[in-house]
């Protein structure tokens, strides 16, 4: 049985690509006006106005390079988001990800996991709540940037939908916040992969995982247990087998 | 331990492969898709586009923070002891071409609206231009059938942007002579100037003198420098 199904793998690589380009292409963009107000005017709420993002993190090189990505890119993001969307909404793995009762109090056993305020890993299946937040929240995020980013495309053609969100400046700001919380979403999971679940990046390349070599089997907090466990005598020693 | 070393490999390259990109146009062998990209998102566009949705500006008007930008080293001012009085060439694929001087154009049915400036960079600015429809000039000049495409040409440099007809006969784009209820400075595209919001700031041509009706477009200064052509709003 095979941990992500193909599907699953391919799209989420290729998101990997069209979010970098994304994000790097509309900081770029960004830089060519790194505020929000509108000319003569003021914006409250963004204190780094006409500081430009440095430029190791943007691409496209100029403004029309950046904007000849992001526009073709978001196509690329949209069509493999509904073709994510779309599979696992038709194939179950949905239920995966999707919120359920009790997550809160998950949420919270995971927290005292980390703070080793509790010794044993909780076993909360495939994904402990707090992936399951995060995993569920990405979609979301995502389709925010998205309708956001329409906005200001195309705001006098789609005028009603800039007007909802406050207007093209708003609706310019909306869609900067997007990004940042897609961004430490990104690597909040990132960071946890390699510190906590190393074993879950070839499973997103091959499919395969090995469930010995779980967090919850090498009892693995962030840069803790990262090696995989000796099996009987750790099995033995922490006495905590479970079925 | 080879799935250690498969996944210290992967995440090095994968690193190194962002670092790579930054900063970068991105690899030359993406052109034709980006240009497909481009030729896909003109036909959205075009279907997006109705002649009745508005814009309009809200809140101050830019007024002194509204940027002054032409490419030419200079301010460029119509030198009337070298090329005699200005006047507007509007021609192309019509029955009656017309040349209007700044007197006869401002004597045509003008309308004054206040509206965004979209600029490609990001910024808006709250702007009250005055001026007369390019609709208009084209139901006087009466367009013939095959005309698909606008050109509007200025005097700075060899500027030129064309547009999309639907685009130019919108009732807010405008050839206009005045700006926040004054006539138009030599910073803003004196004498008269193409404006609208409904596409980017780099479409509006300044210090405007030819308005040609065409068969097929022809570019323009920054459309084939690479930014976008259709470039709507």
């Amino acid at each position: 049985m095979k941990r992500h199904h193909w599907v699953v793998r391919v799209t989420h690589w290729v998101n990997v690509v069209a979010l970098a380009i994304m994000v790097g292409s509309g900081l770029r963009i960004f830089n060519a006006y790194p505020a929000f107000a509108r000319r003569g005017d003021t914006f409250c709420c963004y204190p780094f106005a006409h500081k430009a993002i440095p430029a190791w993190l943007t691409f496209g090189g100029w403004l029309a390079g950046a904007r000849n990505w992001h526009f073709a890119a978001m196509w690329v993001l949209v069509v493999n988001g509904l073709v994510y969307l779309g599979f696992i909404y038709l194939h179950g793995e949905w239920r995966d990800l999707a919120p359920r009762r009790g997550d809160i109090r998950d949420a919270w056993e995971m927290f005292k996991f980390y703070a080793f305020a509790r010794p044993d890993h909780p076993r909360q299946g495939k994904h402990n709540a707090l992936q399951r937040a995060t995993y569920f929240a990405l979609p979301i995020v995502g389709a925010a940037s998205v309708i956001t980013g329409l906005a200001i495309w195309k705001p006098v053609q789609l005028g009603l939908l800039t007007d909802l969100l406050g207007g093209y400046v708003w609706a310019r700001y909306w869609h900067f916040l997007a990004m940042l919380l897609l961004v430490a979403l990104a690597f909040v999971h990132i960071f946890m992969i390699f510190a906590v679940d190393p074993y879950s990046l070839p499973s997103m390349i091959t499919g395969n995982y090995d469930e010995r070599l779980s967090p919850e089997e090498r009892n693995a907090r962030p840069f803790w247990h990262l090696l995989p466990p000796r099996r009987t005598a750790d099995a033995k020693a922490s006495g905590e087998t479970q079925p | 331990m080879r799935r250690r070393r498969f996944i210290e490999v992967s995440a090095l390259s994968f690193a190194s492969a962002l670092l790579l990109a930054c900063d970068s146009e991105g690899p030359k062998r993406a052109r034709p898709a980006l240009l497909a990209a481009e030729r896909w998102n003109e036909k959205v566009e075009r279907a997006l586009f109705r002649h009745r949705s508005m814009d309009y500006g809200t809140a101050v008007l830019a007024g002194a923070a509204y940027p002054k930008y032409f490419v030419s080293d200079r301010v460029p001012i119509w030198d009337e002891a070298k090329r005699g009085p200005w006047s507007l060439e509007v021609t192309g694929l019509v029955d009656q071409p017309l040349r209007l001087s700044l007197a006869e154009l401002q004597a045509l049915p003008s309308v004054t609206q206040r509206v965004n400036h979209y600029c490609v960079e990001g910024w808006t600015a709250v702007v009250e231009y005055t001026g007369v429809r390019v609709s208009e000039l084209a139901h006087r000049v009466g367009i013939k059938p095959q005309v698909q495409y606008v050109d509007f040409a200025s005097f700075d440099s060899d500027y030129h942007e064309s547009w999309d007809l639907a685009s130019a006969l919108h009732p807010q784009t405008l050839v206009a002579y005045g700006l926040d209820g004054h006539f138009l400075g030599p910073g803003h595209g004196a004498p008269a100037r193409l404006h609208s919001p409904i596409k980017l700031g780099y479409k509006c041509t300044k210090y405007l003198t030819r308005v040609e009706f065409m068969a097929e477009r022809n570019g323009g200064y920054w459309s084939d420098r690479g930014y976008e052509w259709y470039a709507g709003t």
